[in-house]
């Protein structure tokens, strides 16, 4: 067994909101030709027929305003560009939010990304661990829906924002730890009590034991007392609390995509300034694209057991989950992880519960048909390990990982 | 090993942001977790009249804050019915040396030849 999964004993997945992989790690291809990021011939016909290229012009705020559509019908067409035959070009971007403001000048920001500088945190460790060259939202749609596939490997038939009512028999991956034998911990921290979580509000009613604020989960981290899985929430609205003003972090267009990175910065500290830095690993992912630009085509997938109608996805026909969404940031951290580490294979949120499953509990069953087909990012801890699959590969922990000041 | 300088953001606070359709998204799921609360536990917010995410944050501080009370008020409420159970013993337990002392008490009178029997 390599000594990185031997030792591995707890993971940590932080999950933010709305940006996609061109928009904040796009740069990092002029450093790491290895990165699938923005390339100088990139660029989406705006409303005039005129090609807009893709810049290094993303500001921290302000600039996408009003949000970028991210439901299901503008995914569509930022997809396939409105082609009639439906063939997925990554297109229809500026169209796409064109369609907001009838506005040609203020369209084009939507092929904005940020400068590597900008964002030293998020493409540090990019550069630092495992950066995913293909990991994509699950659904080609918002954000509740893609969360729910974190949390369930399933958004249940859902395509949209609309409460998702769960049925059995898939369990949340909260649900399978704590109710296994041997049993294993779990816990959710949501930024505090003003931010709340998001999607799992029927876990906060039933099973408030589950959730912890972020106070909470940096004590837990210096005191070595981390559960087996852990799910990190940013703060989603800029609120007052004890200590003062509190600036959403969840880098939500127009929410301040410094202050996220702030976030980013904490999370990782916290994890390496602790006991538990040689058995953690931490997975920072955005749930879906927020409707900004990215070069990437989602592949097609095999289905799920649910199929969402043409009146629910509103773009007259039914999606029976067999596409995934745009591809968003997503790196793996761990002290066993080699410097520079590119991953090419697929994945989306359902992977998520698939690792962790595999990781803790091995076989288990009922899981959903998006779940058992999605790929894993920790080999499990049992059995003979494939070493190209191995992202914890290194045989002495690594004593060169950075620190941010934040 | 390398310290990575973060810039701090200036300006960003802005609670009279109009609420997302995310923040609205959740507040509905956490309306109707509230709607299941017992009634002490309500908010006096109606959440289609809320316009930015400072009210939107005191949405859902409340709820949030009433889930975990109403949680936490329950699990006190059956903390406290286990006293009482062991209430009921002890009373048993007494009732028992009760009974006892009785017992003793009618084998003395027997000795002495009592004429009240046991009642049937």
């Amino acid at each position: 067994m390599p000594p990185g999964l031997d030792k591995l004993q707890h993971i940590v997945v932080l999950m933010m909101e709305n940006r996609s992989f061109d928009h904040m790690l796009g740069s990092l291809k002029a450093v790491n030709t290895a990165i699938d990021g923005v390339t100088p011939d990139l660029s989406n016909p705006d409303t005039n027929g005129n090609p807009v290229k893709a810049q290094a012009l993303a500001e921290f705020q302000a600039q996408l305003q009003p949000d970028p559509d991210h439901h299901f019908p503008a995914v569509d067409l930022q997809i396939f560009g409105g082609d009639p035959n439906r063939v997925a070009n990554m297109q229809g971007f500026v169209k796409s939010y064109f369609n907001q403001q009838r506005d040609v000048g203020h369209s084009q920001k939507i092929m904005y990304y940020f400068a590597q500088k900008d964002l030293p945190v998020l493409t540090t460790l990019a550069l630092e661990f495992a950066v995913f060259n293909r990991w994509f939202a699950s659904i080609p749609g918002p954000t509740i829906c893609n969360r729910a596939f974190a949390h369930y490997g399933t958004s249940f038939g859902r395509v949209d924002m609309n409460l998702i009512y769960i049925n059995e028999p898939f369990k949340s991956i909260y649900d399978r730890l704590i109710g296994a034998t041997p049993k294993h911990t779990s816990k959710l921290y949501y930024y505090d009590t003003t931010s709340s979580t998001m999607e799992v509000t029927n876990l906060l009613e039933n099973q408030p034991e589950l959730f912890g604020t972020f106070p909470q989960f940096l004590d837990d981290c210096a005191k070595g007392n981390l559960p087996d899985y852990t799910f990190v929430e940013p703060n989603f609205n800029d609120h007052e609390s004890d200590s003062g003003e509190e600036v959403a972090n969840d880098q939500h267009p127009d929410h301040n995509v410094q202050a996220g990175e702030i976030y980013i910065g904490q999370v990782y500290n916290a994890i390496k300034n602790s006991p538990l830095w040689p058995n953690t690993a931490l997975l920072t992912v955005y749930d879906e694209h927020g409707g900004i630009y990215d070069h990437v085509v989602p592949p097609a997938c095999p289905k799920d057991q649910f199929t969402a109608s043409a009146n629910d996805t509103g773009t007259g026909l039914p999606f029976a989950f067999d596409r995934l969404g745009v591809r968003v940031p997503a790196i793996l951290v761990s002290p066993w992880i080699p410097k520079g580490t590119v991953v090419n294979r697929v994945f989306d949120h359902a992977s998520t519960p698939a690792t962790v499953t595999k990781f803790f509990l091995g076989d288990y069953a009922p899981r959903s048909p998006r779940e058992t087909s999605a790929d894993v990012f920790i080999e499990p801890n049992s059995g003979a390990v494939d070493p190209a699959r191995n992202l914890l590969s290194l045989d002495v922990m690594r004593t060169d990982c950075p620190d941010f000041d934040v | 090993m390398m310290m990575i300088h973060v810039p701090r953001p200036k300006n960003a606070f802005n609670p009279n942001r109009p609420v997302s359709a995310l923040l609205k998204a959740q507040m509905e799921y956490l309306h109707e977790a509230e709607k299941r609360l017992p009634l002490r536990y309500h908010s006096e917010i109606y959440i289609n009249a809320v316009k930015t995410e400072g009210e939107a944050a005191k949405y859902i501080r409340h709820v949030t804050e009433a889930i975990h009370e109403a949680h936490e008020d329950a699990a006190a409420a059956r903390a406290r019915v286990v006293p009482k159970r062991k209430r009921v013993i002890e009373i048993a337990a007494v009732a028992d040396e009760a009974g006892e002392r009785r017992m003793r008490g009618r084998s003395k009178s027997k000795k002495k030849g009592g004429s009240r029997g046991p009642k049937k």
